[in-house]
């Protein structure tokens, strides 16, 4: 995850609005009062996000080029040249699986991380500190220390390489572990954040009900799993979903990394839209976008929704 | 707690640290270490990446090729000029409209609030955006760049901060409003101060995306004079081909995450409680 960093969600859009207090509440009209309070923000997402959201659909369709200022509708054809090149579908899949890598080693190690983490002792703070700094450091610089340390020279063929005498691996060269690489290196940087979430939503379980569960004789892999797993959905919601947007729309790691190779291995549809922004097809890149757009809300929109519906019947 | 439950924890808890520090070792120290000790190398030295100390300290030609070559102070300049006006907006702008989503049950409202959450999900759709900063006569610039970063990133802070205002008690505004406070005086004097621990978890979670991005930067910004630090180190680690100059591009990435580590240092214990109690009860 890239760029679209978010906080623990409390509540959902649509449980907040429905969580109200039920305590007896005028029901308020708009004033003239409350309108310059509104207006600054909905002005600066409608023209900076919604206008061009909106725009990306007659844009996938068109030839724009950036250079001049007449854009034409050219139908389905940008669409045709990705296929016939293979990008469009490469680059699908390499996002996919990049996403869901990413995810599984973001949230195996987070949790974890969190489970060790839990009790604010003098240690653990220690440790979580530590543990936080990858998030600092941006993804771009992070994909170039992994670079280095996965170069066939680099300290982890060395490291090896005292077990294995002469073992020497290219992991950025080799298409399969490239993948894997740069998605694993996505989900180090933001591990931090993650594992963040989830000592919050381990912390929220009452004390009381784990206590209750242990005197009920329940061993401690029974009470993680029908008293703790259950009450960490939220965190569990949040985390899955702000990871897996962030990797449907990765771009610095591979960037610095791969540069999509070996091959079109790792190159994400993020990587792509650059890639033709940078021939000046903004048509194409536009295109790609929109193929962005769709993959969240196949992929994540149906996943929010399965999940929230998990956490109302845990 | 039981005391058995509590002896166990005493009992393992020495182990877990250990397994901790284990983990930590490949997880953070090794990377950074890597990256602090080859920038004080030689090129040649720090092309075989290794661990080691440098046998030949290189460490002021390095950092000061990375002013020379590497855009760093305009880079720098540009990040704060782009960073501190969008937190600032976002902060400012989103706590405003916060307020008035978390106080109304207008259908209106409502509306609008779902619109600035549907930001959260989505990605913004960037090739229409430098039209729009086009049609606007300031694409390219960082004044188009972070009046787009403002309108992405508004949307989470305003879900956060209305879930936040939800919990306040209405009855401290509406005294206010009795003591004849304007609106506006009770939303600076009384309602900000009030939200100051979502306003906190809001600005670490903005700088840490606004000051690492590549992407939108890339496509948004024109020319090394507007380049982000990102932006920044991107050119400077791809000027020469394939062959990296590991020694310049380390001593490039300590000095661009650098402001970020001080601030993190300074505000460790705030940001890591910020996060883990504010976030989520936000």
């Amino acid at each position: 995850m890239v760029t679209q960093l978010q906080a623990p969600p409390v509540s959902s859009p649509a449980g907040s609005a429905s969580a109200l207090p039920a305590g007896p509440r005028p029901r308020r009209r708009v004033t003239r009062r409350t309108w310059p309070f509104i207006i600054p923000s909905i002005v600066l997402i409608c023209v900076f996000f919604t206008v061009p959201f909106l725009l990306n659909l007659p844009f996938a369709f068109s030839s724009w080029t950036g250079y001049s200022s007449d854009i034409a509708l050219v139908g389905l054809s940008n669409f045709e040249l990705l296929a016939s090149r293979g990008i469009l579908w490469t680059s699908t899949a390499v996002t996919v699986v990049y996403a869901v890598i990413c995810m599984l080693v973001q949230n195996v190690v987070s949790l974890s991380l969190a489970f060790a983490l839990r009790d604010n002792t003098w240690g653990n703070t220690f440790f979580r500190s530590l543990f936080f700094l990858p998030v600092l450091i941006s993804p771009l610089a992070g994909g170039y220390i992994w670079r280095a340390i996965l170069d066939p020279e680099g300290p982890l063929n060395a490291a090896i390489g005292v077990v294995v005498p002469g073992f020497s691996f290219a992991w950025l060269g080799d298409p399969v572990w490239a993948l894997f690489s740069v998605a694993f290196v996505d989900a180090w940087k933001w591990c931090g954040i993650a594992t963040l979430v989830y000592i919050a939503g381990i912390n929220s379980v009452p004390r009381e009900l784990l206590e209750a569960a242990e005197i009920d004789g329940a061993p401690p892999w029974t009470r993680f799993w029908k008293v703790t797993f259950p009450l960490l959905a939220p965190a569990f919601t949040f985390n899955v979903v702000t990871t897996l947007i962030g990797a449907l729309t990765a771009y610095d790691v591979v960037a610095s990394m791969t540069q999509g190779g070996p091959g079109d291995s790792t190159s994400t549809l993020n990587f792509a839209v650059v890639q033709q922004f940078g021939y000046s097809f903004f048509g194409v890149a536009s295109s790609l976008n929109l193929f962005v757009t769709l993959l969240v809300i196949v992929v994540a929109i149906p996943l929010v929704s399965w999940l929230r519906r998990r956490e109302i019947s845990a | 707690m039981s005391s058995a439950l509590a002896r166990r924890t005493r009992i393992t808890g020495g182990i877990r640290y250990i397994l901790l520090a284990l983990f930590a070792v490949p997880w953070v120290l090794v990377p950074l270490w890597l990256l602090v000790v080859n920038s004080f190398k030689t090129e040649r030295a720090a092309a075989d990446l290794t661990l080691a100390l440098p046998e030949e300290w290189r460490l002021l030609e390095n950092y000061a090729a990375v002013f020379a070559d590497g855009n760093y102070l305009t880079g720098l300049r540009n990040s704060l000029l782009v960073a501190i006006p969008t937190i600032a907006a976002v902060l400012i702008l989103g706590a405003m409209a916060a307020w008035a989503y978390a106080r109304s049950r207008s259908m209106t409202l409502q509306g609008l609030y779902y619109l600035s959450a549907l930001s959260i999900l989505l990605p913004p759709a960037v090739i229409p955006t430098i039209f729009v900063l086009t049609t606007l006569g300031i694409d390219g610039s960082l004044a188009g760049y972070a009046l787009m970063m403002i309108g992405t990133k508004m949307g989470l802070f305003v879900f956060l901060a209305t879930g936040f205002v939800k919990g306040i008690p209405m009855e401290i505004e509406e005294s206010a409003a009795i003591d004849g406070a304007s609106r506006v005086r009770t939303f600076f004097q009384i309602l900000l101060p009030l939200l100051r621990p979502v306003m906190f978890v809001g600005a670490v979670l903005l700088i840490i995306a606004v000051w690492n991005d590549l992407f939108f930067a890339q496509l948004l910004l024109r020319g090394p004079d507007n380049a982000t630090l990102p932006v920044a180190l991107f050119s400077f680690a791809s000027a020469s081909m394939n062959i990296i100059r590991w020694n310049e591009v380390f001593a490039h990435v300590v000095l661009s995450s650098l402001p970020l580590v001080i601030v993190y240092i300074i505000a460790q214990r705030q940001v890591l409680a910020g996060l883990t109690e504010g976030g989520v009860k936000g």
